[in-house]
């Protein structure tokens, strides 16, 4: 198990210098910062200064070279808009995206699974026809035409939901919702067809002449097979919620990470960009390691690989 | 499966369900509560709620003619020496109970007395020197000096606590609407760096500011004059446009500004003429486009009215100049150029005949979001564009982007125009002139040097000879340059709860003064 582990996290070490070096290359080729922090009139002695100040004046490789020197340090350099560290912009946002995720992946696990069993369980009915729709709803409305449309019949027309904000408890609706189409809709899906899968195997057949029930066979025996290609896709889909907040924050004005980084996008904020995503890869990375974990821990065979 | 075996599977799962709960029961309770969320926004009779779509980059005072944040902190938390009155465009007195020249180049200003910062220190001439000396002489680089006062330096001088001069290098009839763009500040404020939390003058101060959510400000106690109605502004911002209406539809808000037409705010929804003037600015200096008849063909390739019909739904009006109606040097005669698509066709193929390389692709760059339907308006310009016969590349950028096309030094990049959006913010056409048609404007692309002469000498007019000299400067751009075409005087819309008494004016883009604003059964004030 250990082995396995420990050959997951350098497998997953390219990846994470790979984005270190990528998001600081591709945050320089956007361009200048220079126009939006100094006055249309800043004479070239005062945009020598800026550039000097802010490193801007030095070869990309020195840059560079100097930011993996700071990032050793951890020193992530400060903002250019507000003089904070990057860091802490970085990690004070954080907090909201992970919430915004955990309850949209929980709600998302809660609802599939019992869709997704009861599809498997009687096929052409009702929670069929709701896992198919669910589905397709998943792989076609793109989140942001739902988000909006969600605050115009919610919250103007029906007034029942704040349009956006962070003011009380209704406000994680439709941020929640807009957020969750995509998971439920593939998960339910996977957990129907692992279901269905698991419920005409031998084992719950030995179960089913055992006497045990339909309730006990789907959750003791079926389900617990089911459940590690659940929890896979569930992972995968989870990393990319934490990307996919981007979109959902910044029209619900939700103070996460994925708001940071667009605002940080378009200020040329580069420290702070660069800290929001390395912070991002970082929880990815350790997402990824427990999903690993957890498969491990759900199928033997993942362990027993990984010994040979 | 051995008893064991079953064992330790159910054990293992068990702990997975022990380990989600001990992970869902602590978030669940703290659930309510979004984390780097701090302040409530909740509704109160007496606190304001404005959306904007930015947050302010900063609330140094003398940035405020960046509109993001003069929107905010001009005539609210800090206020000028004298200001203009958007509806009149005359001068009045505020922090300066009067001014006059006291000789050519020397101005001089009578402190109103009694006035307070919201730190509780007196403002004096000292104060008011020192703003002066800190937005144009300083090296911090304010957006006021370039904006206004440009490479000229002045000598401030407080002559006793209640008199300041001001001497300019020559005579400058203007210097008083100058003046009204530099935000008073106490001495105590960094000459070396811009500040974050300013201290002013106005009604109210700064309370917190969240950022990336919200910025709060409260009524300041100790303010010298009328005290605001409202006790608390507090600001947030969402970026897009629907989302904003949405909110002072469903009493999130109680205004919201820069809306398009179909954003949604309905019967709140308010339109206003602003100050901005769209136009598409065009490097002259790049083949085809230094070639007058290819700028020709551009300007009656634009369909004015069409676009302000179609795509801004009535909203504005086709535009023939750079500056609007309340501007001083505005030319009321002079007529937007007419859409002509044939007349365009047949000079771009005469330009063609002679030589000129119309083939050469050109570089249409827009700033998204710049103002609402910029995106169809580009589209339609470029489809305009491609009958005439000349071959148009559209580009959209983010404002940063966009920015290095925008200001010099421009990059070497090929024939480009660039659809623009200018507000005149101080109600003279030499601050429009001055950076957009001289030869050697921050904005400029090209000029001549007859028309910078003619562009001289407007500036040195007062009254009504300076009223037409500029008119003649608008009118002649056109024929003398082409370096635009001037395509709408647009209109902002703004989104506004029943419950508030305001009214937008020319100027509520640039400085939205909260003092303004009542409950919509009292009387307003002022």
């Amino acid at each position: 198990m250990f082995a396995f582990l420990r050959r997951r996290i350098y497998t997953s070490l390219v990846p994470l210098l790979v984005v270190l070096f990528g998001v600081f290359l591709l945050a320089r080729l956007t361009g200048d910062p220079t126009n939006l922090y100094l006055p249309v009139s800043a004479t070239p002695d005062q945009r020598a200064e800026f550039a000097a100040e802010n490193g801007l004046d030095k070869p990309v490789l020195s840059q560079m070279a100097d930011y993996l020197s700071g990032v050793a340090h951890l020193d992530f350099g400060e903002s250019l808009r507000t003089g904070e560290s990057a860091a802490t912009m970085a990690l004070r946002a954080f907090p909201a995206t992970l919430q915004l995720a955990f309850f949209t992946m929980l709600l998302a696990i809660i609802g599939a699974v019992v869709i997704g069993c009861w599809a498997a369980y009687r096929p052409n009915s009702l929670a069929d026809r709701i896992s198919s729709l669910l589905s397709m709803t998943a792989a076609s409305i793109p989140d942001f035409w739902f988000a909006i449309t969600g605050v115009w019949i919610f919250a103007v027309v029906l007034g029942v939901l704040p349009t956006s904000g962070t003011g009380s408890a209704l406000s994680w609706i439709l941020p929640i919702a807009t957020l969750l189409i995509r998971p439920l809709g593939v998960l339910t899906q996977v957990v129907r067809g692992a279901m269905v899968s698991a419920l005409s195997a031998p084992y719950v057949r030995l179960a089913r002449s055992k006497g045990a029930g339909d309730l006990r066979v789907v959750t003791h025996h079926a389900l617990r097979n089911a459940a590690a290609p659940a929890l896979t896709v569930a992972g995968d889909l989870t990393v990319g919620l934490v990307n996919g907040a981007v979109v959902v924050e910044a029209i619900f004005g939700w103070p996460g990470i994925g708001k940071l980084m667009i605002d940080a996008i378009l200020q040329r904020d580069f420290a702070v960009l660069q800290a929001a995503v390395l912070l991002t890869a970082v929880s990815i990375f350790v997402l990824n390691i427990l999903i690993d974990a957890g498969y491990a821990l759900l199928d033997a065979r993942v362990r027993e690989k990984s010994k040979v | 499966m051995s008893p064991a075996r079953s064992l330790q599977q159910g054990t293992r799962y068990r702990v997975v369900v022990a380990a989600t709960a001990a992970i869902t029961v602590p978030a669940l309770v703290t659930g309510c509560s979004v984390a780097n969320s701090s302040h409530s926004d909740a509704a109160s009779p007496d606190t304001l709620r404005i959306v904007l779509p930015q947050e302010p980059p900063t609330l140094e005072p003398c940035d405020a003619s960046l509109t993001s944040t003069g929107v905010v902190v001009r005539s609210n938390i800090t206020e000028p020496l004298v200001e203009r009155n958007a509806d009149t465009g005359y001068l009045e007195p505020k922090l300066a109970d009067s001014w006059e020249q006291t000789s050519p180049t020397v101005w001089t200003f009578r402190i109103h007395p009694g006035v307070t910062f919201s730190d509780g220190s007196a403002f004096d001439a000292e104060d008011a020197a020192f703003s002066i000396d800190r937005t144009v002489n300083s090296s911090i680089g304010c957006d006021v000096d370039g904006y206004v006062f440009g490479d000229d330096a002045l000598v401030v001088k407080a002559v006793d606590p209640m008199t300041v001069t001001v001497e300019t290098p020559a005579a400058d009839p203007i210097l008083p609407l100058r003046i009204s763009f530099v935000e008073m500040v106490p001495t105590t404020t960094s000459s070396d760096d811009k500040v974050r939390d300013p201290i002013g003058t106005g009604p109210y101060k700064v309370d917190y500011w969240d950022h990336g959510q919200r910025l709060s400000l409260v009524r300041n106690d100790t303010y010298w004059g009328e005290a605001p109605e409202y006790a608390r502004a507090i600001y947030q911002w969402r970026t897009e446009g629907s989302v904003r209406a949405a909110m002072v539809v469903n009493g999130e808000a109680e205004l919201a500004t820069s809306l398009g037409p179909e954003d949604g705010a309905g019967d709140l929804g308010a339109a206003y003429p602003n100050n901005e003037t769209t136009a598409l600015r065009i490097d002259g200096t790049q083949a085809p486009l230094d070639d007058y008849r290819v700028r020709e063909a551009i300007d009656l390739s634009v369909n004015r009215p069409g676009i302000v019909k179609a795509l801004f739904q009535g909203l504005g009006e086709p535009a023939g100049q750079l500056v609007g109606s309340s501007i001083v040097g505005f030319d009321p005669d002079l007529e937007p150029t007419e859409y002509d698509p044939d007349r365009a066709a047949r000079l771009v193929a005469e330009a063609k005949a002679d030589g000129v390389p119309v083939d050469r692709q050109i570089r249409l760059i827009g700033r998204t979001g710049q103002f609402p339907k910029i995106n169809e308006t580009v589209e339609v310009i470029q489809n305009s564009l491609s009958k005439a016969g000349l071959d148009v590349k559209i580009e959209m950028m983010d404002t940063a982007a966009q920015l290095q096309y925008q200001v010099r030094p421009y990059p070497q990049s090929g024939p480009v125009m660039l659809v623009i959006q200018h507000g005149n913010q101080a109600g003279d056409a030499q601050f429009t002139v001055d950076q957009y048609m001289r030869s050697d404007g921050y904005q400029s692309y090209f000029g001549t040097p007859g028309f910078d002469a003619q562009i001289d000498a407007a500036e040195n007019a007062v009254g009504e000879a300076r009223q037409n000299a500029f008119a003649d400067v608008l009118a002649n751009e056109p024929k003398d340059v082409r370096q635009f075409a001037y395509i709408a005087h647009m209109n902002g819309v703004l989104a506004k709860s029943p419950t508030v008494a305001y009214t937008p004016n020319s100027a509520t883009g640039d400085e939205m003064r909260l003092s303004e604003m009542t409950h919509a059964d009292a009387p307003a004030n002022g």
